[in-house]
């Protein structure tokens, strides 16, 4: 990396290098059995330059020819693509937690052990198939510039995934198990999966209409997903924005706040600095319904003229290929007072969201979601009465979001990132077929 | 390169196995609005390897050669450890040796074609996007990506194939106050870069819909009877059955294996579906597979009765059926899973002025916005469409998702258009991108669709 940078700096004003390793193995177990194991051992390079107000880029994955490099941020240098920010500097980052040596050495028996006793748990005790994936990873990324920055932070994970398949379909309940540390499933979890699972085992018919919706930790990234569209700052500084000039202004319902904590101690994928090499901090989006803080890389915080957020990422696929971009890692949204049980108590008439389909297919920048219940539980007089058949939840989270009825008192980590309560909504569209 | 990948799996001590070496070469221009936002060309690279011992398939990938000898030993541990649990036990259908070397036939090689012509032509057509009414801004890229591909296994098979995909496409932003509203557009294929000059009137008028977007209503939630177009009908085929005819979908549930046995009726008799990536100058044409099998069209279901099903050659060996050509990945970091290619819905007899006659009341809904499948359920999402009274077309609307479930919808198809098209971009997410899953069809009617509206 050193003598990449090294190379970059005699050709550029700035010059910055970002390099991420991933060491990685998964089993799938269905049905019962390993049907499945791989490993995957990457690595990459991505450079920035900037010279003259412009920036050039280029990235491999394989550094055997760091003059080519080089010559390919240069080429890129003449599309003349503009560029007002500059590299961060040096920072004094707290120490990482670093890589579990448990995770860091598991090897593939160890990882079956651990899927075969969430499968142990599970066997005999519901009618349908049992799958039960299992993974471990480990990653190390750095950023160095010529302007003093040199962070480098090393992480790990394992999850345990059980999903339960409803008998004779593929839809299924599942719950996620994911940590810094090596470790079985926490006790109890499991049982309450099997107590949600026999509650959506008869399959009803619903009418369609406005009534209560519940999404799960799981499923917020359908509302969160058009939310963060809406405060990047690419939206804002292209104005298409719903959330345009409303800084500082209730947009949302007030029980609502929405913040970024990567560097957070209790998040297995505990980030001191974002992908530009940008310290990272407990960053406000929604607080209390008011939009107060934009979501920001380098770039748009120049072009807005506001301070870097400490989010900017290299999300979209290969990590080196995908330029940093605004992304809110350690999502999180505040906490209320309610149990999960109580909320369903509190609810006369409405829909348990435990898995969407097509988040992805609405108009995301104007905040529309219009989503599959895979699956939906139906809840009358707060009981569980049995899964939708063939059911939709649509809306605008502009609207929806107004009508927060209760929050949970308890974070999830949720499947898409993130840690996220259970959110109760009133006066949302369903759609069924009956 | 292919003697030098069969020397590393000498003495790799298993029954079978196999290396794939890649190397993509992508050159991306991205436009935000009228701001140039990237531009460059780089080269990437790596190796997936795979072996079954003792009935123990496995795989691991590697980005750097001198890493090839942990990746075959990860994956042999891989595969020990699945037989030592009781793991399934894995045999591979018998294929042809093959030695052979594809070049891809290209009219105008984008690699010849020098950056600054591909910004000029992307500049161009973003510029048409821009000068529509109402247009806030753009996302469009011009994205080529050429995939050397060099394959060898120990039973002596040794492919190197080259596979060219060029696209400009992106999406287009109209804003009216605090309304906004977006249309997707692409257009490429895998037959060189002259198949994107000349396509103004495209631009216009995706620019122009866009525009007209802001008036349309927000469909109200409910069952309807729909006319699809022929690229929804496309996204429907891909979403509501294709992926149920990969086999690695169904192979570990029993239950959907079974409802999904070859001779069983899904389907009106109306309707015919073919899976055929041999198919020329599509966006899904390719000659061999990521395991050095060749592709071979595929009637997945004949006039309602399943007749076909897409395989690697695990998965054709447990089946008891013939291997096909699909196990595709989507670069050097991932092992090949089965995937669609290009997969349509066959013309009929009904013009789309009869289709519509035929629907009575119900909704036109157009183009394709993403979907999504999870067991036998399924999503989709069209750009905008249309009320429809009395076979007449009325006014237009928007926020269109559709849910189904493959059981009981493939039955609801009434009627299929004399038209086709096929899609010009791919795009699938089935764990891994597949920017060569080709869609389309003809204009398909369908009875009693759930769609989500506001």
């Amino acid at each position: 990396m050193k003598k990449l940078l090294e190379k970059a700096a005699k050709v550029a004003d700035q010059a910055e290098v970002y390099s991420v390793r991933q060491d990685s193995g998964s089993i799938e177990m269905r049905n019962g059995i390993p049907t499945d194991i791989s490993a995957s051992i990457q690595s990459g390079y991505a450079l920035r330059i900037l010279k003259n107000g412009m920036i050039g880029t280029a990235y491999t994955k394989n550094l055997l020819d760091r003059d080519q490099l080089v010559s390919n941020a240069m080429d890129s240098l003449k599309g003349e693509v503009e560029a007002g920010f500059s590299f961060p500097g040096a920072a004094d980052l707290p120490d990482s937690a670093g890589a579990d040596p448990g995770v860091e050495k598991m090897g593939f028996r160890e990882l079956h052990t651990y899927a075969d006793g969430v499968l142990e748990q599970l066997r005999g005790k519901v009618e349908g198939q049992i799958d039960v994936y299992a993974g471990r990873g480990v990653e190390e990324v750095s950023v160095v510039n010529t302007t003093g920055l040199d962070v480098c932070t090393r992480s790990s994970d394992m999850y345990l995934y059980a999903s339960l398949l409803f008998p004779n379909t593929e839809a299924s309940v599942h719950r996620l198990h994911i940590d810094r540390k090596a470790g079985a499933f926490p006790e109890g979890k499991l049982d309450d999966l099997i107590a949600l699972y026999k509650s959506g085992l008869p399959e009803v018919e619903v009418d369609s209409g406005r009534m209560k919706v519940m999404f799960m930790p799981d499923t917020l990234y359908t509302l969160l997903w058009r939310i963060g569209a809406a405060t990047s700052g690419k939206s804002l500084y292209n104005r298409i924005s719903p959330l345009q000039d409303k800084r500082g202004q209730r947009v949302l319902s007030e029980k609502f706040s929405y913040y970024g904590h990567a560097n957070d101690p209790d998040n297995y994928e505990q980030r001191y600095f974002d992908d530009e090499g940008v310290p990272t901090r407990k960053h406000m989006v929604i607080d209390q319904g008011v939009f107060s803080g934009a979501i920001l890389n380098l770039d748009y915080a120049t072009k807005l003229g506001e301070n870097p957020s400490g989010t900017g990422y290299r999300r979209d696929g290969e990590p080196v290929s995908a330029l940093p971009s605004p992304y809110l890692a350690g999502g999180r949204i505040a906490p209320g007072k309610r149990s999960l049980a109580e909320m369903i108590r509190e609810m006369d008439r409405g829909v348990i969201i435990l898995g969407v389909l097509g988040a992805h297919s609405g108009n995301i920048l104007n905040g529309d979601f219009s989503v599959g219940l895979n699956p939906g539980f139906y809840v009358e007089n707060g009981e569980i009465l049995g899964r939708v058949r063939d059911g939709m939840v649509a809306g605008n989270v502009y609207d929806v979001l107004q009508n927060v009825v209760a929050i949970e008192n308890h974070l999830n980590t949720s499947l898409m990132g993130g840690k996220y309560p259970a959110l109760l909504l009133d006066d949302v569209s369903v759609a069924a077929k009956k | 390169m292919l003697d030098r990948l069969g020397s590393m799996l000498e003495g790799v001590g298993a029954e079978f196995a196999d290396i794939r070496y890649e190397i993509k070469r992508e050159t991306l221009i991205g436009f935000t609005g009228r701001e140039l936002r990237t531009i460059g060309t780089n080269t990437t690279d790596g190796y997936v390897v795979r072996v079954l011992k003792n009935g123990g398939f496995a795989s691991a990938t590697v980005t750097r050669e001198e890493d090839v000898p942990r990746a075959i030993q990860l994956a042999l541990e891989a595969a020990e450890t699945i037989t030592a649990t009781g793991g399934k036990q894995t045999l591979l259908e018998d294929t042809p040796v093959i030695t052979d070397t594809v070049v891809p036939y290209l009219d105008g090689d984008p690699a010849s074609i020098p950056i600054e012509e591909k910004l000029r032509l992307t500049a161009h057509y973003n510029g048409l996007l821009l000068d529509q009414p109402e247009i806030e801004t753009t996302n469009l890229s011009y994205r080529e990506i050429g995939r050397q591909k060099s394959y060898v296994n120990t039973e002596g098979t040794a492919v190197s194939e080259e596979v060219v995909t060029t696209n400009i496409m992106g999406e287009v932003i109209a804003r009216r106050g605090d309304l906004i509203q977006n249309i997707r557009i692409a257009i490429g294929g895998a037959d060189g870069f002259n198949r994107l000059l000349d396509r103004d009137s495209e631009f216009i008028e995706r620019g122009r819909l866009a525009g007209r977007l802001l008036d349309a209503e927000p469909v109200k939630g409910g069952s309807y009877d729909v006319v699809l177009s022929p690229m929804l009908a496309g996204v429907f085929t891909h979403e509501a059955f294709g992926h149920f005819s990969e086999a690695d979908i169904i192979e570990d549930n029993p239950s959907l294996r079974e409802k999904m046995a070859l001779g069983s009726r899904l389907g009106s008799d109306v309707i015919t579906i073919v899976a055929d990536s041999t198919i020329p100058r599509q966006i899904g044409f390719y000659k061999y597979d990521d395991e050095g099998v060749e592709v071979k069209p595929v009637t997945l279901m004949d006039k309602g009765v399943l007749t076909g099903r897409l395989h690697s050659r695990r998965t054709a060996k447990a089946f008891g059926e013939a291997v096909t050509g699909h196990a595709v990945a989507e670069d050097m970091r991932y092992e090949p899973i089965i995937r669609m290619g290009t997969i349509y819905v066959e013309p009929s007899e009904k013009s789309f002025e009869q289709l519509l006659e035929e629907l009575g009341d119900g909704l036109y809904l157009v183009d394709g916005k993403g979907g999504q499948t999870a067991g036998e359920n399924f999503t989709f999402g069209a750009q905008y469409g249309f009320i429809v009274k009395k076979g007449k077309l009325g006014p237009m609307i928007r926020d269109i998702n559709i849910m189904g479930n493959l059981f009981s919808t493939l039955s609801s198809i009434e009627a299929v258009g004399n038209d086709m098209e096929l899609s010009e971009r791919g795009g699938c997410g089935k764990g891994q991108l597949n920017i060569k899953s080709a869609l389309g069809g003809p204009h398909v009617l369908v009875r009693d669709m759930v769609v989500g509206g506001v």
